[in-house]
């Protein structure tokens, strides 16, 4: 659905039914040059199964219109406007890799508002390393190369894909290419620029999964586990063999994960 | 890994993981219609898209899905969907993006029955094509109208050979908002992957020289993911709501692997141009070979046009490979490793001289195929080109003594020795009829 904030259409995935606001939601939050279409085998399916989804678009990513933030705490106090202007009052977030740190933000900020977290190849920092913020600003089709190769494991580097006839990395490649050529770039920065999760995780209290890949090249799994234990109301599930484009690579056990975990 | 497997490696392997239950090093052949589901919830999910799995084979199937993304990684696009033959994808490709009044601008220089479908099949179903020659990139700009919804072609045309500047057609397909559709059987991706020159959907005849042995008929459609379907109002079936699923926006829902999302959903079900598992064991066998035997094609063909162009009974001979030919340069530019393995010659004596000659030759098979591992030849008049009108076959550049040749792998010296033969016996006849 479409969705006018700060004056920006914002274009919000609602799994392909309409979203039915009770003032709850489940709410997918994309990953670092990322967008809704990351959760394409999750929003449907939980939507399906009566969840109010909401992934949205962040600005300048995917179908949204605007510029891309340049913080996670713009990006937190900016998933919280949108819910404000949704109506939505409580929400569960569950993030992906850049995903995961403003859901931490947003919930060591705003406990009222968020009941639960899922966090997905996630970790308390993200640094990104000087050559791929260059490269993201001088030679952004390289950059979406190298993090398409990185962001996927051994299976998917086989082409060996739970949806028939489809390539990980074609798809992953012209995914990350269809957002704003800034998005990429003021992700990372503001990824490795976040240094607020290891303090925001001692806030949180709510319940969290953590869901971890084995074979993570872009959160490193040791980190995922740092999270997990981070967080007092935690628990962790790791993937063996996975990398770190979870939610496509390993989606029959991601959403069985997580549907596990809602209904507790 | 340390990075992307290269194109050998992908040829091998894509798409197949040894399962940890058997083990199969090959991919099996999962024979079968259909598939058990876990529960009622489960079935109804794979029927939603909302998880990747088989429901029915005609819809999708393990042993094809593995050739799929063997195709679409080699390919270098977001998915592709397998189909019986060639024309399947080509057929189901048109009908999944035109509707009724829409308009193609297509390639004159085609295979015959790529030309037949868009001449005379699709008018009586309201979708109607205006045919340039490929070259003229001026006049393929001017065909386009309001409701064209594609730019059609083959990169190597059968069988005049013409070649198709892919990179100038997609800025015009890029500039008109419609997608660019290639048929690339002639290249296949060991000799050129349109995708990074700008085209966004790709058809094979996998019948050809992907699957190489000529035992097994199939086709795919590939999907380059990199045309935005919701720029314009022009694919209101991918980019707005379709009767399927609930009203399902395929671009919204599915984003660069919309098409192939629509062609599932709508064209394998809808049509069922399913290729059968078999079939696609078969030509899973040719991929693996797919570098070793193009190399091996490029290298009998310079012999064969070295062989041909001195030939004193040869009164022409054309490939893009050759100075004189028109698209000479672009063939060398797109193409550094060559310009496929198809011959077309004429025989001094004309068209008499050229079925004395195919009648002639023992080693090389006279079939209606191309792109086998053994060498074959045929008269495109009088045979695949022969449903086609006397206008089209001029304006394709197909003279009545054409002979085509497709170079096979065998040792050169023997194809060489069967064509000498063959020439003599042309000659022998020429000479009795004074």
């Amino acid at each position: 659905m479409k969705h006018q904030l700060f004056d920006t259409s914002i274009h919000i995935a609602t799994g392909g039914r309409p979203f039915a606001n009770d003032g709850q939601a489940l709410v997918l939050l994309h990953g670092s040059g990322q967008n809704h279409l990351t959760w394409v085998l999750q929003s449907r399916y939980f939507a399906y199964r009566g969840f109010p989804v909401l992934a949205p678009d962040f600005p300048g990513h995917g179908l949204s219109g605007g510029t891309p933030l340049d913080s996670i705490e713009a990006m937190a106090a900016w998933l919280i406007a949108l819910l404000d202007s949704l109506e939505v009052k409580t929400a569960c977030l569950v993030g992906h890799s850049q995903g995961c740190l403003v859901a931490i933000d947003a919930a060591a900020r705003y406990p009222s508002r968020i009941t639960r977290l899922g966090l997905i190849a996630g970790a308390l920092a993200i640094p990104v390393n000087d050559q791929l913020l260059t490269m993201s600003d001088k030679a952004l089709a390289k950059a979406i190369s190298v993090m398409t190769s990185w962001g996927h494991g051994p299976m998917a580097h086989m082409h060996d894909n739970t949806q028939p006839g489809h390539s990980f990395l074609g798809y992953g490649n012209r995914l990350m290419a269809s957002n704003n050529e800034m998005a990429l770039r003021n992700d990372l920065m503001a990824c490795n620029q976040y240094s607020a999760g290891q303090d925001a995780a001692t806030k949180i209290t709510q319940p969290v999964i953590c869901i971890l890949a084995g074979a993570d090249r872009m959160t490193p799994l040791k980190h995922g586990i740092a999270m997990a234990n981070s967080l007092v109301n935690s628990q962790k599930i790791i993937l063996a063999g996975a990398g770190h484009m979870l939610p496509a690579e390993r989606p029959a056990e991601v959403n069985h994960a997580l549907r596990g975990f809602l209904a507790t | 890994m340390s990075g992307d497997y290269k194109f050998d490696t992908l040829s091998l392997h894509a798409g197949h993981v040894p399962d940890e239950r058997h083990g199969s090093r090959a991919v099996p052949i999962h024979q079968t219609t259909s598939y058990v589901f876990q529960n009622t919830e489960h079935a109804a999910a794979l029927y939603n898209q909302e998880l990747g799995g088989h429901l029915y084979t005609r819809i999708s199937n393990p042993t094809v899905a593995v050739l799929e993304q063997r195709i679409a990684a080699l390919e270098g696009g977001v998915a592709a969907t397998a189909t019986a033959s060639g024309m399947a994808a080509l057929a189901t490709a048109v009908l999944v993006l035109c509707s009724q009044d829409d308009h193609i601008v297509s390639s004159s220089r085609m295979y015959g029955a790529n030309i037949n479908l868009l001449e005379n099949t699709l008018p009586r179903f309201g979708i109607t094509t205006s045919f340039v020659d490929p070259s003229d990139l001026a006049g393929i700009e001017k065909a386009i109208k309001p409701n064209t919804k594609m730019i059609f072609g083959e990169v190597i045309g059968n069988p005049g050979l013409d070649i198709m500047d892919v990179e100038a057609v997609a800025k015009i397909a890029d500039k008109a908002g419609i997608p660019l559709m290639l048929d690339c059987t002639f290249n296949t991706p060991w000799l050129l992957k349109p995708f990074t020159l700008g085209a966004n959907i790709i058809i094979h005849s996998l019948t050809k020289w992907i699957g190489g042995h000529g035992v097994a008929i199939g086709g795919a459609v590939v999907d380059g993911g990199n045309f935005d379907w919701g720029q314009n109002d022009k694919f209101p079936t991918i980019a707005g709501p379709h009767y399927a699923m609930d009203g399902i926006n395929f671009y919204e829902e599915f984003g660069p692997a919309a098409f192939t999302a629509k062609f599932r959903a709508e064209g394998m079900y809808n049509f069922g141009p399913s290729l059968s598992p078999t079939n696609a064991f078969h030509i899973l066998q040719g991929m693996e070979t797919l570098p070793l035997r193009m190399q091996r094609h490029m290298d009998n063909t310079a012999k064969m046009l070295a062989f041909l162009s001195g030939h004193d009974q040869v009164a022409w001979v054309r490939h893009p490979s050759l100075a004189d030919h028109p698209g000479h340069e672009l063939a060398k530019r797109m193409m550094p490793r060559g310009a496929g393995s198809i011959i077309v010659f004429g025989l001094k004596g004309g068209r008499d001289a050229g079925r004395t000659f195919i009648e002639s030759v023992e080693l090389a098979s006279h079939l209606a195929n191309v792109g086998d591992a053994k060498t074959l030849v045929i008269h495109p008049a009088s045979t695949t080109h022969s449903h086609i009108s006397a206008e089209a076959m001029i304006e394709g550049g197909l003279s009545d003594d054409m002979i085509r040749l497709s170079v096979g792998l065998e040792d050169f010296d023997d194809i060489k020795a069967d064509f000498e033969m063959a020439f003599r016996a042309a000659a022998k006849q020429q000479k009795a009829r004074g």
